[in-house]
């Protein structure tokens, strides 16, 4: 039996978990479930030796664990399968699953007896694979597969699957349900990190929920609970009673971004979208669905190939952001804050002002004292927690980091936002305060495309709602904000491709 | 008596304050010590190393070549890009000054400035292919060191006896031979420092100027740090890394052409030892490899340092291959230190 007992991990800026209990039995299927941001991947790479906790600890049978790094975690018996494909695309399937304990005969690798292994290892599970076949040609399921196979192969007790249908289709997660399954009956603790709940009551035995870093239900059975308690666990009451200060839109004015049977290189095709100034429109979807390449389709990055993107009612040709920025004032909060939307080792003074040096700059020099009062007056509207303006904006928190990655676009006087998954890994509080500062900003009128794929926010904040699938706009919608009604009927719009009808496959390109 | 006590820290400090990074991580406080404790063992050993004519003087015309060789390639480690070319880069444009003053007849600012704008042009278009074709800079500036190898050799070998031009600019000789010491008002003479000295400080101010101040340098400076966070922000990375790179190639003209000077010809040789001071010094001085922040005041320093290096061991009678042993191991100490200083100050948990 293995269990973690308040275990408490922080990173600058964030208490990922703050007392998080974790009880998995042999023999049993659990679900860990809770949002983005609650803190299951950390509990995940805590219980796998990626990090070490700051407080509480790990017992297998009682006796302590401590973890020097993921090895030492494999030979305690628990193994991962991470989100993300882990095998070497140049090896076999069989050098794959023995890939830690490759048996060798005076310095050369031992042919026959890996092949042997990796064939004991895929029978455990029933599957029928080639040892010699490259990884590279297997499918994303197969892969799976080898990944479980290669934790059996290191005697693992304890096996964590970190999302592991996401990219499956109806058939091949049946498949991998009945490997879960089969794990369970000889003894194994499986944990099933998911999303999805229907997935989690057809196959878990128990349950745990995390919210904000805290098990708010630990170990519990999960018969005799309905999905709408797990739900209600997860989210916690606070979020469905947010209650945002709207305003009427005046529907008279001319749209400040508007695309009219847009197609792009990448496959976009008859995209029809309009924002009026004061506006949210909201632009749902799956993961995968096209709407950040749609965004920068606009900006110029992508190449348009029909159609035409009109800015406050004048056709624009946009060839690069500087040009979206300078002349359309047309602004662009990236999804991936790391990698596109900040500068993590400048201070968030530079940050902020990067877009406005042409503004602040005489002949050509910026002076550092005009750079400072600009970010001063963002750090202090949006509230953004600094200890000085010259902190790297490494040091922040995620939502911290995520203001001062909006706040740019605001030093540049844009009146045309696109918002792009503004709040994901941001924990629950800060988000509720993010939302309010998306919807201040459309009260002081800016036209907001929201592109989310957070079905609560879309309903919380947008006026309307577009649903792309499959690099169309599938629908739009009038928002009522009753999450019940616009849930549903967004969730039948995306369903209802005649092309897939049915499951769940994700609409990847 | 009783001091009076410091009023205490007010109590709505902001939270979490970053902790500085301590005096001692800092690399050009540690440069610093590493040169006072050097210039003190030298002249411990060989008092000469303080002689003015003889050590100084020459010592600081070295020390201003390197720092401008040093100056560089950090106008592309900004990017953290590299320029392998740096040599070969100096070297046509030193013949490029020497050609012009040889068979057209130009003057010293004349050649001078055909040579800069030969630099100039050569680091651009190493610039054009990087951003044009996406290929690392590494292997584009390598290629084109290799070219320029073998241009080198033919243009020598077709407008000179094949090493070296036979005459230089009027002026030069004086860059080469005076010091300040030499110009009198009156009774009043300079100090004795070498003509070539101000030329150097010069380049490090403006290339400071450059990267602190001015717009261009700071968006040089962020498609550094991130670069597709500089495109989303609307700055144009692909002109940035053009004009980092010709900055690089004019620069290593200006070394080229203050060689020229300390050497007395325009020589096909010039060039051939600047790759791996390029590099150390600006490294030395805490500049990064993978771009972003550069140093100029640690580039000096760098270059100082390893020049101290040389010429102390030179002193003290290494022969050349020994000069090479001991100055590699010294600078892989220096390195080695930097890191582990690099180290502690992070598990302090100070953000460099």
């Amino acid at each position: 039996m293995l269990v973690a007992e308040k275990l408490v991990k922080t990173f600058p800026g964030v208490r990922a978990l703050d007392g998080a209990n974790l009880t998995l039995r042999p023999g049993s299927v659990h679900a860990l479930l809770g949002e983005n941001g609650a803190g299951k991947s950390t509990l995940v790479k805590l219980l796998t030796g990626v990090y070490r906790p700051d407080g509480g600890r790990i017992l297998s049978d009682g006796a302590e664990l401590q973890f020097g790094g993921p090895l030492d975690a494999q030979k305690a018996g628990i193994g991962v399968v991470h989100q993300e494909r882990n095998l070497i695309p140049a090896f076999s399937v069989g050098e794959n699953i023995v890939l830690h304990h490759l048996p060798g005969r005076a310095g050369w690798l031992d042919k026959q007896r890996m092949r042997a292994e990796a064939r004991r290892c895929l029978e455990l599970l029933e599957v029928d694979l080639d040892p010699d076949m490259p990884v590279s040609r297997l499918s994303v399921a197969q892969g799976q597969l080898v990944e479980i196979a290669k934790a059996l192969s290191l005697d693992s007790k304890v096996l964590l699957l970190d999302e592991p249908t996401a990219s499956l289709t109806g058939d091949e997660a049946d498949r991998l349900y009945s490997v879960v399954r089969r794990l369970r009956d000889s003894g194994h603790a499986v944990v099933l990190v998911s999303h999805k709940l229907e997935e989690v009551f057809a196959v878990a035995d128990t349950v745990t929920v995390l919210r904000d870093g805290r098990s708010v239900a630990e170990a519990e059975p999960l018969e005799g609970h309905t999905q709408s308690q797990i739900v209600d666990l997860m989210v916690g009451r606070a979020f469905a009673s947010i209650e945002l200060a709207r305003h009427p839109v005046d529907a008279s004015q001319t749209p400040a971004l508007r695309l009219s049977d847009v197609a792009t290189g990448l496959g976009h095709q008859d995209i029809n979208l309009s924002v009026r100034p004061g506006e949210i429109l909201g632009l749902y979807g799956l993961v995968g669905a096209g709407r950040s390449e749609l965004a920068k389709a606009v900006l110029g990055l992508e190449r348009i190939t029909a159609g035409t993107v009109e800015i406050h009612g004048k056709p624009a040709r946009i060839r690069n952001v500087g040009e979206a920025l300078r002349r359309y004032r047309l602004g662009y909060v990236t999804e991936d804050r790391k990698d596109e939307g900040l500068f993590l080792e400048q201070p968030v003074t530079r940050n902020i002002a990067v877009t406005v040096w042409r503004r602040l700059a005489k002949a050509g020099f910026v002076p550092d004292r005009r750079e400072r009062a600009l970010a001063a007056t963002y750090v202090e509207r949006l509230g953004i927690r600094v200890s000085t303006p010259q902190q790297l904006a490494g040091q922040l928190s995620g939502g911290n980091q995520q203001k001062v990655s909006l706040a740019k676009w605001l030093a540049a006087e844009c009146d045309v936002l696109i918002v792009d998954e503004p709040t994901v890994g941001i924990d629950v509080r800060t988000k509720a305060a993010f939302h309010e500062l998306i919807a201040g900003l459309a009260a002081e009128g800016l036209a907001l495309l929201l592109i989310s794929s957070d079905l609560p926010e879309t309903v919380v904040l947008a006026d309307r709602i577009a649903v792309m699938s499959e690099l169309r706009i599938v629908g739009e919608l009038d928002n009522d904000h009753d999450y019940q009604r616009m849930s549903q009927q967004i969730i039948r719009l995306i369903h209802a491709e005649p092309s897939n009808p049915g499951t769940l496959r994700p609409t990847e390109s | 008596m009783t001091a009076q006590v410091e009023s205490p820290a007010p109590p709505d400090a902001p939270p979490a304050k970053p902790r500085r990074l301590p005096l001692w991580a800092n690399p050009r406080i540690g440069l610093v010590v590493l040169l006072v404790l050097l210039v003190a063992l030298f002249t411990t050993l060989r008092p000469a190393f303080l002689d003015t004519r003889l050590t100084l003087t020459p010592l600081q015309s070295d020390i201003s070549v390197y720092l401008v060789v040093g100056l560089a390639q950090l106008s592309v480690l900004s990017l953290g890009h590299m320029n392998l070319a740096v040599g070969r880069m100096a070297a046509t444009s030193a013949f490029a000054m020497g050609l012009v003053h040889d068979k057209l007849g130009a003057g010293l600012i004349v050649s001078l400035a055909a040579g800069l704008l030969v630099g100039a042009l050569l680091g651009a278009l190493a610039g054009l292919i990087i951003s044009r074709t996406g290929v690392n800079s590494f292997v584009v500036t390598l290629a084109m060191d290799f070219a320029l190898v073998g241009l080198i050799t033919i243009l020598y070998a077709s407008a000179t006896d094949g090493v070296a031009f036979p005459t230089m600019p009027s002026g030069m000789e004086a860059l080469r031979f005076d010091t300040f010491a030499d110009y009198c008002m009156g009774d009043v003479c300079g100090p004795r420092i070498p003509l070539v000295v101000p030329i150097a400080i010069a380049a490090a101010l403006l290339v400071g100027l450059f990267f602190r101040w001015s717009r261009v340098g700071r968006e040089v400076l962020m498609t550094g740090s991130n670069m597709r966070a500089a495109e989303l922000s609307g700055i144009p990375t692909r002109y940035r890394i053009v004009q980092a790179h010709a900055l690089s190639g004019l620069i290593a003209a200006l070394a080229g052409f203050l060689l020229a000077a300390n050497n007395g010809a325009f020589s096909a040789s010039i060039g051939d030892s600047f790759l791996l001071p390029s590099f150390l010094a600006p490294v030395l001085g805490g500049t990064l490899l993978v771009g972003g922040a550069v140093s100029v005041l640690g580039t000096a320093l760098g270059a100082a340092l390893t020049q101290v290096i040389y010429k102390g061991l030179n002193l003290l009678q290494f022969q050349l291959d020994q000069l090479q042993l001991y100055i590699g191991l010294v600078l892989l100490a220096a390195l080695s230190l930097d890191r582990f200083r690099h180290v502690l100050a992070e598990r302090r948990g100070a953000k460099l």
